[in-house]
């Protein structure tokens, strides 16, 4: 069961949120306003929030903003059609992931899984966190900077094992080509997305995934490395 | 080609002049000849001087020269001997005729040059003076057809053809690219009769005429306004009699205001990318504002359906029932947008028309509350009007779907099962008779600086509550019967928007 916060202005969106995710097993709170929502997540303590960027009250990054200064827990941010910077803006401050009304809950559905599980690996393996790194068949190796798939080892440059590094300790976290760039290449990088199209090109190579279903491309903002390559549909049989 | 008039004035001129020389010859003739034989030759000489600088003073050189040669003929015949006689017998006689010939010939000249040096100057400071008032008209900032208009009527003032008439290209005129046919943007003067029209309009491949017409009478002059190496457009005067003067400066002048004309035309240009530009950018607000409108009941379809689709969850009768009658609301609500889209469209394309009929305040309201059946549930509605309130003259397609929009705002903005008000008093006077139609709600409301706002067409908030067409929709509609909607000020809680439409006076109090 998962506890999750729906915060939207628009009713009947709630509504059928509410009803659907219930029916599901899940435990849904909702807020109509963003400082219901902010309140919301410090008193219900959800596992995942999802999040409408256009509220009444406050605007929705500055709500994704304010909740990260005090909780970890996955948001997903509910944008509309065409609306790319935006969606950017919410996951450089913060966001995990975004989807894009109109939407299927199936679709939802996967999303909030794959944020929740990553979410709590995140977590979970807090203590040695520091030391090993596993998302799904990989496991990265922080002290000895050496990473394995499968327990085969896979031979990396530096730079291809930050990388890989940055993006398994945000596994499940949509990370935007700036974020990627100001994180890993150094804060005086932030527009040269194509290094890291190349970078990753390389990476799915020695990772043989080159469909990538492990680090997946999402077109026009970033990268997510995810645990599972099978797809949401699938699962929920 | 001096003009007729130019030179009939010369010819007036040298008549007068020589006539007056000629006048003043006798006179002096008749004075000195009875002194003759005591006046030394040098006298006559010299007194015969006088009517030649007459002559040529005022009737220019060749009066000058006829009083001359009647002087030297008055001097020889009668003052030197032998008197009546063109024979002269002295030798220092003969001096003397020839020192007066040269005299008087270089008199002349020098006199002639004077006097066409100083008519020089002072046709060169009208020239200036003239040109300086056609340009004034040119400076100013005026719109393109003020500019034409004035500077046909200018050069009618100046030069007094028949008319005078500016042609600009066809294009031009219409969308600011370059064509063929002429086509007169500005006239001044008479009325161009039928064919003159189309001589000057001919179109391509038709001869068009621009020299003498017919029969040889002063005719036509056509400049042609050039700017940047660019034909602006054709300046044309009917029957004008130039001065060769007047042509340097009607060329001059057609200089400036093909200038002028360019510029104006430039600036129109640069209005019209402007205002492309602005109906460019609203439509790029009005495509997002509609998408968002439409996306949002959309989205709360598709996670209902796609609930009731999937197997395996666990969705009790309740919740299902739930989801349909969710789905068949946002149904209604799309319906809706899909009105108020079309509506705007009628709005935007001017095809508003108002069709006004008498109706009852509680009818009304009862079309509207059918019209937002599902949206607005009819036990949150009240219902609070005078009962003398009068009958309202109005289009009840357009203000129920005014009071539609507002009811189904009230109803999607405040808490579910919170009453919705409809007030409505008479106002105005009784030759002027309104009735004033309020909607009150106890949602969040509207901020005092969003109060104007809501009203324009595609307004977005942030994405948030109020956006969108209805009540853009509502004040256009209201607008169209005269009347007028605004929100309450000073409503505390929840929102009232206000509006005011026409009734019927006297009549009502009858019934």
């Amino acid at each position: 069961m998962t506890k999750v916060l729906v915060v939207d202005d628009d009713a009947a969106l709630v509504k059928a949120l509410r009803i659907g995710l219930t029916a599901r097993g899940d435990e849904v709170a909702t807020a109509q306003s963003g400082t219901d929502g902010i309140a919301q997540v410090a008193l219900f303590r959800p596992d995942l929030v999802i999040l409408d960027l256009g509220l009444p009250d406050l605007d929705g990054l500055e709500v994704c903003r304010r909740i990260r200064e005090f909780s970890d827990v996955p948001v997903i941010v509910l944008s509309a059609y065409g609306d790319e910077r935006r969606k950017v803006e919410a996951l450089d401050g913060g966001a995990d992931d975004f989807i894009t009304k109109p939407f299927g809950m199936a679709e939802l559905e996967a999303r909030l899984r794959v944020a929740v599980r990553h979410s709590a690996a995140r977590t979970g393996n807090g203590t040695e966190a520091s030391a090993t790194l596993r998302v799904g068949d990989l496991e990265i190796d922080m002290v000895h900077h050496m990473a394995t798939r499968n327990g085969l080892a896979i031979a990396l440059t530096s730079r291809e094992f930050e990388l890989l590094a940055y993006l398994a300790r945000y596994a499940g976290k949509v990370c935007t080509h700036h974020m990627i760039l100001k994180d890993v290449w150094g804060p005086g990088y932030g527009a040269e997305s194509n290094y890291v199209r190349v970078y990753t090109h390389r990476l799915r190579k020695k990772l043989h995934d080159d469909e990538g279903r492990l680090l997946r491309t999402v077109p026009g903002i970033g990268y997510q490395l995810v645990a599972d390559a099978a797809t949401p549909q699938q699962e929920t049989q | 080609m001096p003009s007729l008039q130019a030179f009939n004035g010369t010819y007036r001129r040298a008549a007068v002049g020589t006539s007056a020389a000629l006048a003043a010859q006798g006179v002096l003739l008749a004075v000195l000849l009875p002194f003759r034989s005591h006046l030394s030759i040098a006298t006559p000489a010299l007194v015969f001087l006088v009517p030649v600088i007459i002559g040529v003073v005022v009737g220019g050189f060749w009066a000058g020269a006829v009083a001359a040669v009647v002087g030297f003929l008055f001097f020889d015949i009668f003052f030197l001997p032998p008197y009546g006689t063109l024979t002269v017998h002295a030798p220092a006689n003969w001096l003397a005729l020839l020192v007066y010939l040269i005299v008087v010939l270089v008199v002349t000249r020098v006199v002639t040059q004077l006097h066409a040096a100083r008519d020089e100057a002072r046709r060169r400071e009208q020239d200036a003076g003239r040109l300086f008032e056609l340009s004034q008209a040119l400076i100013g900032d005026i719109g393109i057809s003020e500019l034409l208009d004035h500077i046909v009527t200018t050069v009618q003032t100046a030069f007094s053809p028949r008319w005078t008439a500016l042609l600009l290209p066809a294009a031009a005129l219409a969308a600011g690219g370059a064509g063929p046919d002429l086509r007169v943007a500005a006239r001044a003067g008479q009325e161009l009769t039928a064919d003159e029209l189309t001589s000057l309009t001919a179109g391509g491949g038709q001869i068009r005429s621009l020299g003498r017409d017919r029969g040889g009478s002063p005719s036509r002059v056509a400049v042609a306004l050039v700017a940047s190496n660019r034909p602006v457009g054709l300046l044309v005067l009917q029957e004008v009699q130039f001065a060769r003067q007047d042509r340097a400066l009607l060329g001059t002048f057609a200089n400036q205001a093909a200038l002028a004309v360019e510029r104006a035309q430039l600036q129109e240009q640069v209005l019209r990318t402007r205002l492309l530009e602005e109906i460019d950018r609203w439509r790029g607000a009005m495509m997002g504002a509609v998408s968002h409108d439409l996306r949002t009941p959309l989205a709360s379809v598709k996670a209902a359906v796609s609930s009731l689709r999937q197997d395996g969850t666990a969705l009790s009768d309740v919740d299902r029932a739930d989801l349909l009658e969710l789905i068949e609301l946002q149904s209604d609500r799309l319906a809706r947008l899909v009105t108020n889209l079309l509506d705007m469209t009628r709005i935007e394309s001017g095809a508003l028309a108002v069709r006004p009929t008498l109706m009852p305040l509680d009818e009304l309201v009862d079309e509207s509350l059918a019209a937002v059946s599902g949206l607005v549930p009819r036990d949150r509605v009240h219902l609070d009007a005078a009962s003398d309130l009068p009958l309202l003259e109005i289009d009840h397609v357009l203000v129920g779907q005014v009071l539609a929009n507002l009811l189904e705002n009230a109803a999607r903005l405040s808490p579910d099962g919170s009453p919705i008000r409809i007030r409505a008093r008479s106002i105005g006077t009784p030759a002027v008779p309104f009735v004033e139609i309020s909607v009150a709600d106890e949602g969040p409301g509207i901020a005092a600086e969003e109060r104007e706002r809501v009203f324009e067409m595609f307004s977005q908030n942030g994405g948030g509550a109020r956006s969108g067409l209805g009540l853009a929709i509502a004040k256009a509609f209201v607008e169209a019967h005269g009347g007028t909607i605004w929100i309450d000020p000073a409503v505390t809680r929840g929102a009232r928007v206000v509006f005011t439409v026409p009734a019927l006076g006297n009549v009502a109090q009858h019934a």
